[in-house]
C-alpha cells in the first residue's frame, strides 16, 4: 500500500524520555521455548549462554524463560507505554536473537509505522509565528484597504 | 444389529480387562473358586521376585591420582619397559588399546563412549578424556544453580 493508505505518526518519545535522564522503554520479555524442538535450538543456546549477560547488562527490564512444549518458540516484549511487540525465534541462530534482543531493549513502545517529519519541535518559533500584519502599523478605528494614512495636505492654505 | 455390536465390543472389552468380570456375568455358582484362584495365583507369583536394579548413574568425577592410576595401568598392558614419557604411547596396535580402555573403564567406572574411541590416539588423549568430569544434572537445574541475576526467572512446565 502506499504511504497515504498505512499508518503514520509523527516524530515524538513518550514523555519527553532523554531530556532530562533516559529510562530504558522495554518492561518485560517473556521467552516460550522448546526443550525438545530442533526449531528453538537458537532459543535454547541463547538460553544457556547469553541470556544471563543480557539480563545484567539490562537490570530494568524483568526476563521470564518458560521452556513448555511448543512448536515455535517466541518472545514477548511489552513495553512501558503498554505497548505489546510479539516476535518470533522460529529458527534462528544464537547471534540473530541477540541481535533482536538489542533491537528490542533499544525501541521504545511506539509503532513502528511511517514517521512523517524526521525532526519535530515543541517551540516551532520564538518570536512568533509572520502572518501578513506583523510589522504593519495599526491605527484608532482601523484602517480600511488601501486607505492612506495621512492625506496629501492640498487643500491647506498657503 | 448396532446393538449386538455394542455388545459384543463390550463382551470383548471385559475380557480384554480381566476374567471377573466374565465369570460373574456368566455364572454365579464360580464365585466361590475366584478367591482361591486369586491367591493361589498371587503366591505363586510372589516366589521370583523381578526387581529392577537401580540404574548406575553417569557421572563421574576424576579421582585424585588419576595420572598415577592410567601409569600403572599403561605399565600392566604395555609391560613394564615404559619409557619416562608414557603419555606419548600411541595405541594404534588394537588388542592393546581394547584393553587398556577396558581396565580403565573397570577401575575408574567411567567408559569412553564408542563415538570418540577414534580420537583416543595416544595414552595423552585418554588422560584429557578421563581428566573431564561428567555432570547428571539438566540444563534446567545446571541454570537455576548458577547465580542468575534478579531480573531472570526461569520456570520449568514440563
Amino acid at each position: 500500500m502506499t504511504a497515504r493508505g498505512t499508518a503514520s505518526r509523527f516524530l515524538t518519545s513518550v514523555l519527553h524520555n532523554g531530556l532530562g535522564r533516559y529510562v530504558q522503554q522495554l518492561q518485560r520479555l517473556s521467552f516460550s521455548l522448546s526443550r525438545d524442538a530442533p526449531s528453538s535450538r537458537g532459543a535454547r543456546e541463547f538460553v544457556e549462554r547469553e541470556v544471563a549477560d543480557f539480563a545484567r547488562r539490562n537490570p530494568g527490564v524483568v526476563i521470564y524463560v518458560n521452556p513448555r512444549p511448543c512448536c515455535v518458540p517466541r518472545v514477548v516484549a511489552e513495553y512501558l507505554n503498554g505497548a505489546v511487540r510479539e516476535e518470533s525465534l522460529n529458527c534462528k541462530s544464537v547471534e540473530e536473537i541477540a541481535t533482536l534482543m538489542q533491537k528490542l531493549a533499544d525501541q521504545s513502545g511506539l509503532d513502528v509505522i511511517r514517521i512523517r517529519k524526521p525532526f519535530h519541535t515543541d517551540s516551532p518559533s520564538i518570536q512568533g509565528q509572520w502572518h501578513p500584519f506583523t510589522n504593519k502599523p495599526t491605527a484608532l478605528g482601523g484602517l480600511r484597504p488601501r486607505e492612506v494614512q495621512n492625506p496629501a495636505p492640498t487643500e491647506r492654505p498657503a | 444389529m448396532a446393538a449386538l455390536w455394542v455388545a459384543g465390543v463390550a463382551r470383548k472389552s471385559l475380557t480384554v480387562a480381566s476374567g471377573a468380570p466374565r465369570r460373574e456375568f456368566w455364572s454365579r455358582f464360580r464365585k466361590e473358586k475366584q478367591p482361591m484362584e486369586a491367591e493361589t495365583v498371587e503366591e505363586v507369583k510372589k516366589e521370583p521376585v523381578l526387581v529392577c536394579p537401580p540404574l548406575r548413574s553417569q557421572a563421574y568425577i576424576p579421582p585424585e591420582d588419576l595420572q598415577s592410576r592410567l601409569e600403572s595401568h599403561v605399565k600392566e598392558v604395555f609391560g613394564s619397559s615404559v619409557p619416562t614419557s608414557w603419555q606419548e604411547i600411541s595405541l594404534e596396535d588394537v588388542q592393546m588399546k581394547f584393553s587398556f580402555l577396558a581396565r580403565l573403564a573397570d577401575d575408574l567406572g567411567h567408559a569412553v563412549p564408542n563415538s570418540r574411541l577414534h580420537q583416543m590416539c595416544r595414552v595423552r588423549d585418554v588422560l584429557d578424556f578421563y581428566t573431564v568430569p561428567v555432570q547428571v544434572r539438566s540444563k534446567f537445574d545446571e541454570l537455576i544453580a548458577s547465580n542468575l541475576p534478579p531480573n531472570l526467572k526461569i520456570t520449568w512446565d514440563y
